[in-house]
């Protein structure tokens, strides 16, 4: 167990359980025609979440550290990969499906190993056009398909 | 005899062209997925959701669910088949059902036996959910008439419970479950109140109104949590696969292994049935069982066919019983069923006791459908295993970013909103971190899916009881419910004071 992250996910979740309660009282009392209104249901949950936080945070004082050896994470593949999904998210509607789909692939398939540049090309491409085509033409759906200049 | 006319009307469903074609391709998938470590059963039902989604977007309402869910759940129970192969060949279990099997299983293709191993747990699987599905053709309509008699305030109740004995199995620490819980049904308040018609915490955001999509929560944190963890850590090198000589079974190793895939088959139904409790509990205890009444149990572990023919059998029984209290009550016991309903609630098809009467296609048509599709893994699954075997080499390179770009088509293809492609990939994120900190991700999508109609139920009994929450202690079965859902949160908790292990079930 992270001892570090879990004071840090207990502080957060408490947080979130305290603004989520703060909230709820905005939330209008009753509704029409029942005495249970909407406002209820989340400010119990509110509560409920407070209180496990803080139990939780009680319970990392409690338990010892453990050693836990450092394993080595490969950040910067996990950055761009990360980075670049966000990016294809960012321009899926602007530049189309087909075009942001085989770039971003293009770059993940490099990113995680180098080389065999023809196989990503060819790979990228028969998915993103291949995923475009069965979709909106078998299948009749709309995606935006290719940068509308 | 009413059920067997249903039972053959849902073979006419299940027997259409297209959905025999749907069975295959499902069962296909989940082989596959069931082979690949690092996708389970749950990421994989979650990734083809929007796929199946979009595939059967031209039928009707009705058939269109019968279909899909003729297809994602022959995902689930085809995990089941394929978790074991990777098991017996590699000694990595392809997903956690599978742990057990690798015990002897790996012995015995040591041995030189690994034909006979594989094969053994395909009948032991094909047994089994035969099995399981007479099981589940015998409960189905007595079950739901008993739960069309409930109340709001007994719905309630058994939601409570069905979340309380998920959280209170899921992961090590159940502070850390039922955090979770609440958190999943906080989210699940977002969004515009069914009952009054108000808004809430939306902040006026439009988006928002109609709430968080529960699929792309899952696909996020299930999917992509696990894409995260693949690329963060470095993946160990896969071992050489055994050879596998001889397919069929001796004489001898069937003679062995009929006791246990019976009793492996009868306990894991038994377990799935249980809310919380899946197949990797199932497989455990099938497993400590098959030892415990074994005449040599110092044969376990060392390549004794019966632990791999009981534990293999009972993970595929459960997933066949799980579907009971998810067809007939409406409740999702694990984090797989719940996506199922989650599919199902897609199309504006509630799970429940009236599913057998509203939807009795989509019922009995996947019951059915689920006979064909274990008919079909029992014969792919011989003469294939090695073509099977063959998927865990597919270079993580391909494999991952593609996840990647499936998911993003399905959420896209279904939402149609760039909000809910950062919201997955926060969600793919969210999942590692959590995940990795043992903080367990299924009782969150239950709780979404489940919270919406928790607070609706909870608060129709309070309307009926005009405020007084006395009403779910005092109604007899609500009662039982809640008792038995405390008690399912205190055993273990009572049991971990007094020193002793508890089993835990981290089912993927």
């Amino acid at each position: 167990m992270n001892k570090k992250f879990d004071r840090v996910a207990g502080i957060a979740f408490l947080l979130f359980g305290i603004l989520f309660f703060i909230e709820s009282q905005k939330i209008s009392d009753s509704a029409y025609g029942s005495t249970v209104g909407p406002k209820i249901f989340p400010m119990g949950l509110g509560i409920i979440l407070t209180a496990l936080s803080i139990r939780l945070l009680y319970e990392t004082f409690k338990y010892k550290a453990e050693d836990t050896e450092k394993e080595k994470l490969q950040y910067k593949k996990f950055f761009i990969i990360f980075g670049s999904a966000i990016l294809y998210a960012f321009f899926l509607e602007k530049i189309g499906y087909v075009v942001s789909t085989f770039l971003f692939l293009l770059i993940a398939f490099q990113t995680l190993e180098r080389g065999k540049i023809v196989y990503s090309i060819i790979i990228s491409t028969v998915f993103s056009v291949g995923v475009y085509y069965m979709f909106s033409g078998l299948l009749g759906g709309s995606l935006p398909g290719f940068p509308l200049f | 005899m009413d059920t067997l006319q249903f039972l053959a009307d849902g073979f006419g469903v299940a027997f259409q062209w297209h959905n025999i074609l749907f069975a295959l391709i499902g069962v296909i998938i989940g082989t596959a997925v069931g082979v690949l470590p690092g996708i389970g059963p749950m990421s994989g039902v979650a990734l083809l959701i929007p796929v199946t989604a979009t595939i059967t977007s031209g039928m009707p309402t009705g058939a269109a669910a019968a279909s899909s869910i003729i297809l994602l759940a022959g995902v689930y129970y085809g995990a089941m088949y394929g978790g074991s192969t990777t098991s017996i060949l590699l000694n990595t279990p392809g997903e956690s059902s599978s742990v057990v099997t690798t015990l002897d299983g790996y012995q015995m293709a040591q041995q030189g036996r690994a034909g006979a191993a594989l094969a053994i747990s395909a009948i032991g699987s094909f047994v089994a959910g035969i099995i399981s599905l007479i099981g589940l053709v015998l409960l189905a309509e007595p079950l739901s008439n008993v739960a069309i008699k409930f109340g709001p305030a007994e719905y309630f109740s058994l939601m409570l419970l069905g979340l309380a004995a998920v959280s209170g199995l899921a992961g090590k620490s159940m502070t850390k479950a039922i955090m979770m819980t609440v958190f999943g049904l906080m989210l699940g308040t977002i969004g515009i109140d069914a009952v009054s018609g108000i808004a809430r915490f939306t902040y006026d955001q439009p988006i928002l109104f109609s709430g968080l999509e529960f699929l792309t929560i899952a696909v996020g944190l299930f999917a992509l949590g696990e894409v995260v963890k693949t690329v963060l850590e470095k993946d160990e090198e896969t071992g050489s696969i055994a050879k596998i000589n001889r397919i069929l079974p001796t004489k001898q190793d069937m003679k062995d292994s009929t006791v246990p895939i019976l009793r492996g088959s009868l306990l894991g139904f038994f377990i799935g049935v249980l809310p919380g409790a899946g197949a990797t509990l199932a497989s455990f205890f099938s497993y400590t069982t098959e030892k415990k009444l074994s005449k040599n149990p110092e044969k376990f572990g060392k390549g004794h066919i019966a632990g791999v023919a009981g534990p293999e059998s009972a993970n595929n029984a459960a997933s066949g019983g799980a579907m009971i209290p998810l067809l007939t009550l409406g409740i999702p016991g694990s984090g797989t069923t719940a996506i199922l309903m989650g599919a199902l609630i897609m199309y504006n098809i509630q799970p429940g006791p009236l599913l057998f009467d509203e939807h009795p296609e989509v019922a009995w048509g996947l019951i059915a459908s689920m006979f064909i599709g274990n008919l079909m893994l029992l014969v792919l699954n011989m003469p294939l295993v090695r073509v099977f075997a063959k998927i865990i080499q597919t270079p993580k390179k391909y494999l991952l970013p593609m996840i990647i770009a499936i998911s993003f088509f399905g959420v896209y293809a279904v939402q149609y909103t760039t909000f809910d492609l950062y919201l997955l990939i926060g969600c793919g994120v969210l999942g590692y971190l959590l995940s990795k900190n043992d903080y367990p991700v299924a009782p969150l999508v239950l709780a979404l899916v489940l919270g919406p109609m928790i607070e609706n139920n909870m608060r129709r009994a309070l309307t009926i009881s005009n405020g007084d929450f006395s009403i779910f202690v005092t109604k007899p079965l609500s009662l039982i419910f809640i008792v038995a859902a405390a008690a399912w949160l205190l055993v273990p908790l009572l049991l971990k004071l007094k020193g002793r292990k508890i089993i835990i079930n981290e089912e993927d």
